[in-house]
């Protein structure tokens, strides 16, 4: 309850997340490494945020550092209007590259894992988990192993594991990068459809220029390292946005834009 | 192909090599003084195993055997957990265990008579010995198995170190860890063996190199079976619980 309060004040100030001039600093063997120079970004609460940048630009440390798995060296990232100095599941969900469900769990367990830490009882657990494989898209699938199930299949666990504990912000790190390119429209789609259910913030990272510009409500451009924001582009498509779309200039237009940033910037 | 066949073959197999051990020294195709007729052997090991000096053998390399284990696994797991844990640990120590590792254990064995003597303690230490180093380097080994992902995902979900290690760790070794049980055990055994045989007042080991120096066939063969079951007993039985807890391996 809470973060009910938090979320009132973030609509008041307008913003889920806030980076203030954030830097980093690797410490490498051969003295430190500058990973990220004086990032600032102000997401809205309930926006699709997404950030392209080149391998290596640092975007997944950023990623990391809004959901406090890593320390940064300077500045302020604040989350609903305070830092994350740990990990804090109530207030950020993160979905991961493919790799990551337990393969010893079913997809039940898998969901219900985030709850489990928290010795919520089984049936209890199960209660909300149902709703979140039926909202993925997977009920019948709650018994299957990863082992049994398609990436993209997978990556909708992924996506209820991350859901089910109803955060309002979710950071996702190039979810759907290790899907093929029918399956990773589709799953764009969905995920469309799932925000736009669910009214999260979402922070989503890729490569995708295509996937940026069909997904986003913004979409930040990071240099190389140390990465830093370059372009800042309000995709003004209307919603649900549709595959149609990508065919027309103004998405033509923003994908080509965002490719010029990246071109320029090496 | 059907499992069944598989089975079947298999049994053939098996067949052919007992019927050919049982026949070859009654026609004289080989010599029944170096090899004799299963049947013989059979007889002997029933005699044998009634013998209250081989049943006190088999308690007591049985108690060798046991307790090398309880004592080599902990402290192998614990080395081996520490090593790829801690970088730095592992930076330092790597090489040197990964030398000692390669050097065959037995030469050490002369060393192990210096200190423990010929009893019961001095097979065990050798044991224990020889198997910790195994241990250690299946612990490491199983411990960087572990995805650095799952832990992430792990701590992403607010998991404290001990749930990490109970929640990720454990699962995520399992078959890998029964894997190190059941080969340092075939490891374990073979050190209470070699100790055994090359000096020891009573043991399986020792009956076994007695009866072999005294060119007693049948019941060096007995002894070799009577080993062999138990081993492939416990083998079995571990490589049972590997297959049940990694069905999700494939």
């Amino acid at each position: 309850m809470q973060y009910v309060a938090d979320l009132n004040a973030a609509k008041t100030t307008g913003a889920a997340i806030e980076i203030d001039r954030v830097s980093h600093v690797y410490a490498g063997p051969e003295g430190g490494v500058p990973a990220l120079s004086n990032v600032s970004m102000k997401v809205g609460a309930g926006r699709f945020i997404v950030i392209v940048g080149p391998s290596g630009c640092g975007k997944t440390s950023l990623l990391m550092m809004m959901a406090g798995l890593r320390d940064h060296t300077e500045g302020r990232i604040d989350v609903h209007g305070a830092p994350m100095p740990k990990p804090d599941p109530e207030r950020v969900g993160v979905i991961f590259q493919e790799a990551s469900l337990f393969p010893w769990l079913t997809t039940f367990d898998n969901i219900e894992f985030p709850l489990s830490l928290r010795g919520m009882s089984k049936d209890e657990r199960r209660r909300k988990s149902q709703p979140m494989l039926q909202l993925v898209g997977l009920t019948g699938f709650g018994e299957r192993y990863p082992h049994e199930l398609s990436g993209g299949m997978k990556q909708r666990v992924s996506i209820a594991r991350g859901l089910v504990q109803d955060p309002p912000v979710l950071l996702m790190d190039e979810p759907f990068a290790a899907l093929d390119e029918q399956t990773r429209m589709t799953m764009g789609h969905e995920l469309l459809r799932i925000w736009e259910t669910t009214n999260k913030t979402v922070v989503f990272i890729t490569h995708s220029l295509t996937e940026a510009v069909y997904l986003a409500d913004e979409v930040y451009v990071m240099s190389p390292r140390p990465g830093r924001m370059i372009d800042h582009i309000m995709v003004d498509l209307p919603r649900p946005r549709t595959y149609e779309m990508m065919a027309t200039d103004t998405f033509g237009r923003m994908r080509d834009r965002i490719w010029q940033q990246i071109r320029k910037s090496h | 192909m059907k499992y069944w066949h598989i089975i079947l073959i298999r049994a053939a197999i098996l067949a052919l090599v007992l019927g050919a051990w049982e026949l070859a020294p009654r026609w004289g195709l080989v010599n029944p003084m170096l090899l004799p007729p299963l049947s013989d052997v059979l007889v002997t090991l029933q005699i044998q195993l009634a013998r209250p000096t081989v049943q006190e053998a088999i308690l007591i390399t049985a108690l060798e055997v046991i307790v090398a284990f309880i004592i080599a696994v902990p402290i192998g797991a614990a080395a081996g957990v520490a090593i790829a844990e801690f970088p730095y640990a592992g930076a330092i120590f790597k090489p040197m265990l990964f030398y000692v590792f390669s050097i065959p254990k037995s030469i050490f064995l002369p060393m192990f008579i210096l200190i423990f003597g010929i009893g019961f303690q001095q097979k065990v230490a050798y044991a224990a010995f020889t198997t910790a180093f195994v241990v250690l380097m299946s612990a490491t080994a199983a411990v960087e198995s572990v995805k650095s992902d799952y832990i992430l995902v792990a701590r992403s979900f607010g998991a404290t170190p001990l749930q990490i290690l109970r929640r990720v760790y454990v699962p995520s070794m399992m078959p890998v860890l029964l894997e190190t049980l059941r080969i340092s055990m075939i490891f374990n055994f073979t050190g209470v063996m070699i100790a055994e045989m090359y000096a020891s007042r009573t043991g399986i080991g020792h009956l076994i190199s007695n009866w072999g120096e005294n060119f007693q066939m049948p019941q060096l063969f007995a002894g070799v079976i009577m080993l062999s079951v138990v081993a492939i007993a416990f083998n079995e039985t571990v490589r049972y619980l590997e297959a049940r807890c990694s069905t999700w391996r494939t």
